[in-house]
């Protein structure tokens, strides 16, 4: 399911499968330094890829890139048909 | 009389209670407000029995509860350190450690990271902000704003008295920490308010961390004269598209930042139609402004002044160039003239006046000027030279291991004195083949580094972000220096990488960066 495999991407590729992180779906991921900036540009690749959608830089905002929640969401509404 | 930071609090409260001093997203305090919580915090802290120049800690991301915690703090009498929640733990316990912090004031986004802290190092020993935690006294910020908001200061603080210690890198390992006090942040404040002409009117953008000293305009400036500060979130320095928004939503008066944050917004294009009829200044700091961006956002915010501001930590800021014009050339822009209650001399190798338009270190003395190194005498008295005036007394010049020169009056900033290396004989300044290599069209940002390939022997290498789409070649980059620089000057090898390692304020980390290539 997309929302975890978005939470996967973090804990395996961004912070090497450190197996003591927990992440939920609601967390402020870089308010809490869960994710860095370099990490979120990764991420967004990485959803851009996995989704086959382009991220516009208009759309790069906090409210739809703070939570996994919201990313989940904004990937929903940019889907074609979605 | 106004000669401790808090009282900027007290009187903006006064005069304008009802005006928002500090904005973090939709929250919003008065002064009013934020003298009611500077005072609990306050009294929360002399429950613990804290004493005068205590140190405390702010482990915060930008948020409203830092202006919180940091007023709170110096009504207290305390002294505020920033330690920043993105970098590494250990750096951290470092900090708390050295500066034998036994409070720290933080959020509960950052309990996991405390948790880490205080599990090795057991010099904290109360954490406010956080709910109940393990093997430490915790008070939550719920508490504390049910606080009383009345208290007596148990001693006496003046303005010379230290206000706060900002860490930063020093170039050989341990962080040091540059001590500041009233004096020498209300001396910026007020020098500030007078240049840019803020009043209460005003709303200020801040977008620097506290450990980083550009964030003194909107916690020390702004309360001053009764203007608003705007606190940006973390996540705005990721998603440049915010920070426009920001800008243009909250009717920001002034802008204050690393060039780094601006030129993102230039290259996600998203601030094409945007108008921002109500910015009168973006001051920039910290490092130089490419040229070829600074031109391009003067061009789209036609209406807007630009100021170049320049000093190290140790002077706060200390000198200000405001561009008369948009720049034409690719010449890097001057750092200026040095603002009031300033001195200066540009010392050359030996230790002399330099002579008028020839390079030498730049010194300062001034109001804003540090304490010295926290607990590191020989570091500070090494960091200063002595002028011994006519009436025998001696004016410290503290020594900014910057290379400059005069022109016309005008400072002209030409790179960090260790960042000078000779090749073959010749004196190279590593920053003017920077300069060079950004000036290209295709060319993002560079970094010029030296390798060691004999014992006697460098060769200048440059790592290049290439701007997007570009497929620049190596040797087309090569050719253009070639044509503007002297061939000894020229990299021998050129890297394009997608990125550099950087500090939380966006500088490049250049050690980290020699060593990840």
């Amino acid at each position: 399911m997309l929302e975890q495999r978005i939470i996967n991407y973090i804990l395996e590729e961004l912070h090497g499968g450190q197996s003591d992180l927990k992440i939920l779906p609601e967390d402020d991921l870089l308010g809490s330094g869960l994710v860095e900036s370099m990490g979120m540009m990764r991420l967004i690749q990485f959803i851009e890829d996995d989704n086959g959608i382009k991220v516009s830089p208009q759309d790069m905002t906090i409210e739809n890139f703070m939570t996994v929640a919201a990313m989940v969401d904004y990937i929903g509404r940019s889907k074609p048909n979605g | 009389m106004i000669y401790l930071l808090s009282h900027t609090i007290t009187d903006s409260a006064r005069r304008f209670p009802d005006r928002a001093a500090f904005r973090f997203g939709k929250v919003s305090l008065t002064y009013r407000e934020m003298e009611q919580r500077m005072n609990q915090l306050a009294g929360v802290l002399h429950t613990l029995n804290i004493k005068k120049g205590d140190r405390i800690g702010i482990y915060l991301n930008r948020s409203i509860e830092t202006a919180i915690a940091i007023f709170g703090i110096l009504q207290a009498g305390g002294v505020y350190v920033p330690i920043d929640p993105k970098a590494p733990i250990t750096r951290s316990q470092f900090l708390i450690e050295d500066c034998e912090i036994e409070i720290l004031i933080t959020q509960p986004v950052q309990g996991k990271k405390v948790s880490q802290i205080i599990k090795d190092k057991n010099n904290i020993r109360t954490v406010i902000g956080l709910p109940e935690t393990e093997g430490v006294k915790t008070i939550s910020w719920e508490s504390v704003f049910a606080a009383s908001a009345a208290f007596d200061l148990p001693f006496r603080i003046l303005e010379k008295d230290l206000a706060y210690i900002i860490y930063t890198s020093g170039s050989t390992g341990q962080p040091k920490g540059i001590m500041h006090t009233h004096y020498s942040g209300l001396s910026y404040a007020r020098l500030t308010a007078e240049l840019y002409q803020i009043t209460e009117q005003d709303r200020i953008g801040n977008h620097a961390p506290i450990h980083f000293d550009i964030s003194t305009l909107g916690y020390f400036t702004s309360p001053l004269v009764g203007a608003c500060t705007v606190i940006a979130s973390d996540a705005v320095t990721v998603f440049p598209a915010t920070l426009g928004k920001l800008i243009a939503e909250e009717a920001l008066t002034i802008w204050y930042s690393v060039p780094l944050a601006l030129i993102q917004i230039l290259q996600n294009g998203v601030l094409a139609d945007q108008a921002l009829p109500h910015l009168r200044w973006v001051l920039y700091a910290g490092e130089p402004f490419p040229p070829k961006y600074l031109r391009t956002l003067m061009q789209q915010w036609s209406a807007t002044r630009f100021s170049n501001v320049y000093g190290p930590t140790e002077t706060n800021a200390c000198t200000y160039y405001h561009l008369p014009e948009i720049p034409i050339t690719d010449d890097p822009i001057p750092i200026g003239q040095v603002w009031k209650n300033t001195d200066y001399l540009i010392l050359d190798e030996e230790g002399k006046e330099a002579a008028p338009g020839m390079t030498g270190e730049l010194l300062i003395c001034s109001a804003t000027q540090m304490l010295g190194y926290w607990r590191n005498p020989a570091l500070t008295e090494k960091s200063l030279h002595s002028v011994l005036a006519a009436t025998g007394q001696a004016s410290a010049f503290y020594k900014t291991g910057d290379l400059v020169k005069e022109e016309d009056g005008i400072l002209h900033f030409l790179g960090r004195k260790d960042f000078q290396v000779k090749i073959r004989g010749h004196r190279v300044e590593l920053g003017a083949i920077e300069a060079c290599l950004v000036a290209h069209a295709s060319v993002r940002e560079a970094a010029v580094y030296t390798v060691r390939i004999a014992e006697e022997s460098l060769k200048i290498v440059a790592a290049v972000i290439l701007a997007a789409d570009s497929e620049e070649s190596v040797n087309n980059l090569l050719y253009f220096l070639k044509e503007k620089l002297p061939l000894y000057a020229v990299p021998e090898e050129i890297k394009i990488v997608k990125d550099f390692p950087r500090t939380s304020s966006g500088k490049i980390k250049r050690g980290a960066l020699v060593a990840a290539l």
